[in-house]
């Protein structure tokens, strides 16, 4: 399990603070120029991308998934991917072409890819799946059609109730359907981003901020329910600084200018509630925050089995600070 | 196409009785031995003049060659009705599908029990299931709870998996 240590590069997800409250919205704002380009290497890049590689190695069929028909765009990501990294890190990526030979380097890790630009045979293997591991995102490229979003690739590994493998070829809508734990008050708000995602253009990609808490764990799919659903139930007042992270799951949505395809890109960020007294004013917006969440979305989130130990955890820090 | 409807318990096609889409202009029944009292008794009934009807009587089994050159001959307009047995019923289905036919052009008519399948989120195997809440994968021995969310690529409801106290 990592965290995120420069609180510098933590998306802080309660913006809102001045009303001490949180509701669900379809917040899906534009970016500023310099958040366009979601490249971003953290200290924990080395850390995120060996555990990955490790997921995706010893759980291929869970972690990675595709349509035999997807190369083209396979390949449409792949230079995409390509661009961004060397556009934002040049010192940490480059790339060399000749003709159709290119040569990504990744200085960081010490790795070339050498391959044929548009031509599986010549990486072991395939191409989404190579250049994914070398970024620490989750990937999700859904494709246009009927006026909705059909998953043909994914790669993963930080999912919350989330599988390449059961939700490969579904909708949007089908995706987004209520998850275990739920009632149905996710719908009418799937559908309103699911028209929203419609509007966007290539070069102007849109965000979202999502965030729940998470017991122990970074990775809570469908497979492994019966391992973190009981799990939950360990959280109390005293252990929920050490156990409980605030998980925040920052979104993009790029229209791919060839393919038309709609790429969804995850940074999911870990802070421990302990570490919240680092930053003092964000300890106390997450305890207000946290203390009005309603039962029906602390159930939704699958928080429900320990959020009241998470709040209580956060005012007993609060008021001990204050004693100090 | 992976996205192609499949037939299964809960598909909007399914219908508690022949009834005649009267907005087409032909309609086509593909009946097996368990329907053919009740199919003749409709039509005997309720045809009306100025539309077409055309059947296909399945037999001991389906005559795949025949069915496929039938459903590939139809032109637009045509409503397809399928009263059968189960099996014989997701087995047309397929066909028509393949042959162009949509959800919106099908009604199913299903006689005896409907199969209802789990996919197992341990195994990724899939299991026939009656109605109960909690079963057993057949072939990994999970338990799973049965979700309410089906796969048309897996082709079963979801099996959330636990461990039974």
């Amino acid at each position: 399990m990592f965290k995120s240590t420069n609180l510098d590069m933590f998306t802080f997800p309660f913006t809102n603070y001045k009303n001490k409250t949180y509701r669900y919205s379809n917040d899906l704002v534009a970016l500023g120029e310099d958040k366009v380009n979601f490249m971003k290497i953290t200290p924990e890049y080395q850390a995120q991308i060996k555990r990955k590689r490790e997921l995706l190695e010893e759980q291929p069929e869970v972690r990675y998934q595709s349509f035999p028909h997807t190369m083209e765009m396979q390949w449409e990501f792949v230079e995409l991917i390509i661009d961004l990294a060397v556009d934002k890190y040049p010192e940490h990526f480059s790339i060399e072409k000749n003709g159709d030979q290119w040569t990504f380097s990744n200085h960081i890790l010490g790795e070339k890819e050498t391959f044929i630009f548009g031509d599986e045979s010549s990486i072991s293997l395939e191409p989404y799946d190579m250049i994914g591991r070398h970024f620490h995102h989750d990937y999700m490229l859904m494709v246009n059609r009927d006026d909705n979003f059909y998953l043909e690739v994914a790669q993963e590994s930080f999912a919350a109730l989330f599988s390449p493998h059961w939700n490969l070829g579904m909708s949007f809508n089908e995706i987004h359907g209520p998850v275990p734990f739920v009632s149905r008050d996710g719908v009418e708000l799937t559908d309103r981003i699911r028209k929203f995602l419609l509007t966007i253009e290539p070069g102007a990609p849109r965000t979202r901020v999502n965030w729940n808490l998470m017991a122990d764990r970074w990775d809570v799919n469908y497979e492994t329910m019966d391992i973190w659903g009981p799990e939950r139930e360990k959280v109390t007042a005293e252990n929920a600084g050490e156990l409980v992270h605030l998980r925040v799951e920052e979104q993009w949505f790029v229209r791919m200018p060839r393919s038309n395809a709609i790429l969804f890109v995850l940074d999911t960020q870990f802070l421990p509630l302990e570490d919240l007294v680092l930053r003092p004013e964000w300890l106390e917006i997450t305890y207000f925050n946290l203390a009005d969440i309603p039962d029906y979305m602390a159930e939704y989130k699958g928080m429900a089995p320990f959020l009241p130990q998470s709040v209580e955890y956060l005012k007993n820090l609060i008021d001990s600070l204050k004693v100090k | 196409m992976y996205s192609s409807p499949v037939l299964y318990d809960q598909s909007e096609t399914i219908k508690e009785k022949l009834a005649f889409n009267d907005k087409r202009k032909k309609h086509l029944i593909i009946y097996d031995q368990k329907a053919v009292s009740d199919v003749k008794q409709v039509l005997a009934k309720d045809t009306q003049e100025e539309l077409e009807y055309e059947h296909f009587e399945i037999g001991d089994s389906i005559d795949l060659q025949a069915l496929r050159t039938l459903l590939y001959s139809q032109k637009m307009g045509t409503h397809l009705y399928i009263a059968s047995d189960w099996d014989h019923a997701a087995a047309v289905f397929a066909e028509a599908i393949e042959a162009g036919f949509t959800e919106d052009e099908i009604q199913t008519i299903i006689y005896g029990p409907k199969r209802r399948y789990i996919y197992c989120m341990k195994c990724y195997q899939k299991s026939e299931i009656n109605y109960d809440d909690e079963v057993q994968c057949t072939h990994c021995n999970a338990y799973m709870e049965v979700g309410p969310f089906f796969s048309k690529v897996r082709k079963g409801y979801i099996g959330y998996p636990f461990i039974p106290n």
